[in-house]
């Protein structure tokens, strides 16, 4: 489905955090020895919603291009998988979780620079989330080569 | 991402917000729809000209003592409505959406909109500091004071039922004045929404008022003896009635009224942020606020206007139309059916006049299954001269009339001319340009490189010729000289 309004890109935003969010607290069950790093991507996946919805929610504004900000944008470039099938490994569940971060890097990028010039500060808050979930890759992959 | 859930369970019954009591009204009851799905939304009255005065005596008896409480305290009775629009930002801005139609982005940048009136007019302590000199002869003072004056009112259109009376009254009550709103009668409930977070808020009774009804209780409130002041936003012809009983009446006056804003295109503009810029303007809101485009005027050569006028055609007429409250919507329904049908007939006009219809929005493309009573989809029209209808009167819907012009200086001589002075907005990557169309231009709001042209709450909302009546403006510092009478004190002490 194609994007086009900012209400849109900030539902689609939060059900990728609500989704991944999910998907991190059942790894987080499943495989106690990282327990503590899923749980906590999960709690960061909650803040990342806020600072976004905050960004909205402050500048949006009748003057602004709001209904055709993230115009370009498709939901269908962005879907996670997320189902843990009983008997996943570690590997391949941290394997899931760094496609998972890849996809939602590139919601954010792709969205930051379809608004730059039309949404004030909700490009600079999707920016700021990309970055912040681009650190978690290496702390995934780290993981990885450990198990 | 799909379709919001309704704020409005169950058909309410809207009262009035009197003294601070919620008081059942004796008028005649008519339905308030919602203009996407055609479901009755409340049932609200037609209030009586006795409750009306009874609204403005209420008003000017909570007066003496809301101009006692001190600025500071003022404030803090803004400061926790503000808090209280915040925690219900999302449930007001669906309620607009029902109610009037619009999409839920355009809805929550209304809310947040009013919210800002709030935010700024809190600040009262600071804004409404007089001035004094010493010494203008030996041992002689002198200063200005800003008092309020006693009970004000606004007159409220439909097109933004949250932030329209919000321009004005946080402003009269942060200066110590009382005030009644008269939302408009096609979507009053915001307003009473609104009432009921006042209440909580903690304003004392009578401070402010909302009334319901229609051009009776408007009529009653303009020409009371007790109103000091009156703010409006409406058209033209009503305006200037007003505006003439009001000065009748030794008052003062805003009246921001009708549009036919131009909106100016150079062939350097950056077209890639200039088309989205120009469907906000045109089609956002469904073409329904004084700031819309009406006329794009675009300047330059054959190859660049027609590039350009197919990328506008194109992307207007892939246009979600649609329900509001959907977020795939990108444009609403009209307000009411009858506005539709004015629109429909601007458009027969237009075309008897020999403009071409390029994109014929008669033609209904809208997602979903809802009734198509209120809902048009865009429509553009070339070959538009200066003396169509298209280009003299208010459309107030979502059509786009494209003009030509040799150069800069035959677009702005063109938009000049037109009687309407509101929002004209140029579009150039040429500094030159538009500092030249921003000394030029004949409007109250200028916008470069910008649809809408829409002034924040800490500045006045402009206007000029016969887009507005009045000296002050709305809004910003004019809001608090507006609502305040400066008294100059000389003072000596032998």
């Amino acid at each position: 489905m194609k994007i086009n309004t900012a209400s849109q890109a900030i539902s689609l935003g939060t059900n990728l955090e609500d989704k991944s969010g999910d998907f991190y607290r059942a790894l987080a069950q499943r495989y106690p020895q990282s327990k503590e790093l899923f749980l906590s991507l999960a709690q960061e996946n909650s803040k990342n919603v806020t600072k976004v919805k905050r960004a909205y929610y402050g500048v949006i504004s009748d003057a602004l291009e709001g209904c055709f900000s993230f115009s370009g944008l498709n939901t269908d470039d962005y879907s996670i998988e997320t189902d843990l099938p009983e008997g996943t490994g570690y590997s391949d569940a941290l394997r899931m979780a760094v496609v998972i971060e890849e996809k939602i890097i590139k919601f954010y990028l792709d969205g930051a620079e379809k608004s730059k010039a039309l949404m004030a500060d909700v490009p600079r808050a999707f920016l700021l989330v990309a970055k912040k979930r681009r650190e978690r890759i290496p702390k995934l992959e780290s993981l990885l080569e450990e198990g | 991402m799909a379709i919001l859930g309704e704020p409005i369970k169950e058909v309410l019954k809207l009262k009035n917000y009197i003294n601070g009591e919620w008081v059942e009204s004796k008028g005649e009851l008519y339905d308030v729809m919602n203009p996407a799905t055609g479901k009755v939304l409340a049932k609200a009255p037609l209030s009586t000209k006795e409750e009306v005065n009874a609204a403005v005596e209420a008003a000017k008896e909570a007066f003496p003592d809301w101009r006692r409480t001190t600025p500071l305290a003022r404030s803090r009775c803004l400061f926790r409505l503000k808090e209280l629009l915040e925690e219900n930002f999302e449930e007001l801005s669906r309620v607009q959406t029902v109610e009037h139609g619009k999409t839920i982005d355009e809805s929550r940048g209304e809310t947040r909109r009013g919210v800002e009136m709030c935010e700024v007019s809190s600040g009262i302590p600071s804004l409404m500091m007089g001035y004094n000199l010493e010494d203008i002869a030996t041992g002689i003072d002198e200063y200005v004071i800003y008092q309020p004056l006693g009970v004000f009112c606004c007159i409220a259109p439909f097109n933004f039922p949250f932030m329209v009376p919000m321009w004005f009254w946080p402003f009269a009550v942060a200066t110590g004045n009382t005030f009644v709103v008269k939302p408009s009668p096609r979507d009053p409930i915001s307003q009473v929404k609104i009432a009921e977070l006042c209440d909580e808020a903690g304003f004392p009774p009578g401070v402010i008022n909302v009334v319901l009804g229609g051009a009776e209780a408007a009529i009653t409130l303009v020409d009371h003896p007790d109103m000091k002041g009156v703010t409006f936003v409406g058209t033209t012809k009503i305006g200037k009635d007003i505006y003439t009983r009001a000065a009748a009446g030794g008052k003062r006056a805003i009246i921001q009224t009708s549009a036919s804003n131009f909106l100016l295109v150079m062939p350097d503009c950056n077209v890639e942020a200039t088309i989205p810029a120009l469907m906000t303007s045109f089609f956002g809101n469904t073409g329904q606020r004084c700031l819309s485009g009406q006329q794009l005027v675009i300047v330059g050569g054959d190859k660049f206007y027609n590039e350009f006028v197919d990328a506008v055609v194109n992307t207007a007429a892939n246009m979600k139309v649609g329900y509001g409250m959907d977020e795939r919507t990108q444009m609403g329904p009209m307000q009411r059916a009858d506005a539709k049908r004015k629109v429909l007939q601007v458009i027969e006009n237009g075309i008897k006049e020999g403009a071409k219809l390029r994109l014929d929005g008669r033609k209904l493309n809208v997602m979903g299954d809802y009734p198509h009573a209120c809902f048009l989809n865009p429509s553009i029209f070339e070959d538009v001269t200066p003396d169509m209808s298209l280009v003299t009167e208010e459309i107030f819907g979502p059509v786009m009339n494209i003009m030509r012009a040799k150069d800069l200086n035959e677009a702005i001589e063109v938009a000049n001319g037109n009687r309407f002075g509101n929002a004209n907005s140029i579009f150039t990557s040429n500094g030159k340009n538009a500092r030249e169309f921003q000394y030029r231009i004949e409007t109250g709001n200028v916008g470069i490189n910008i649809g809408i042209a829409a002034p924040m709450a800490f500045f006045p909302f402009g206007g000029m010729k016969d887009s507005f009546f009045g000296v002050l403006h709305g809004q910003g510092r004019d809001a608090i000289r507006f609502f305040t009478e400066s008294k100059v004190a000389i003072q000596r002490w032998p």
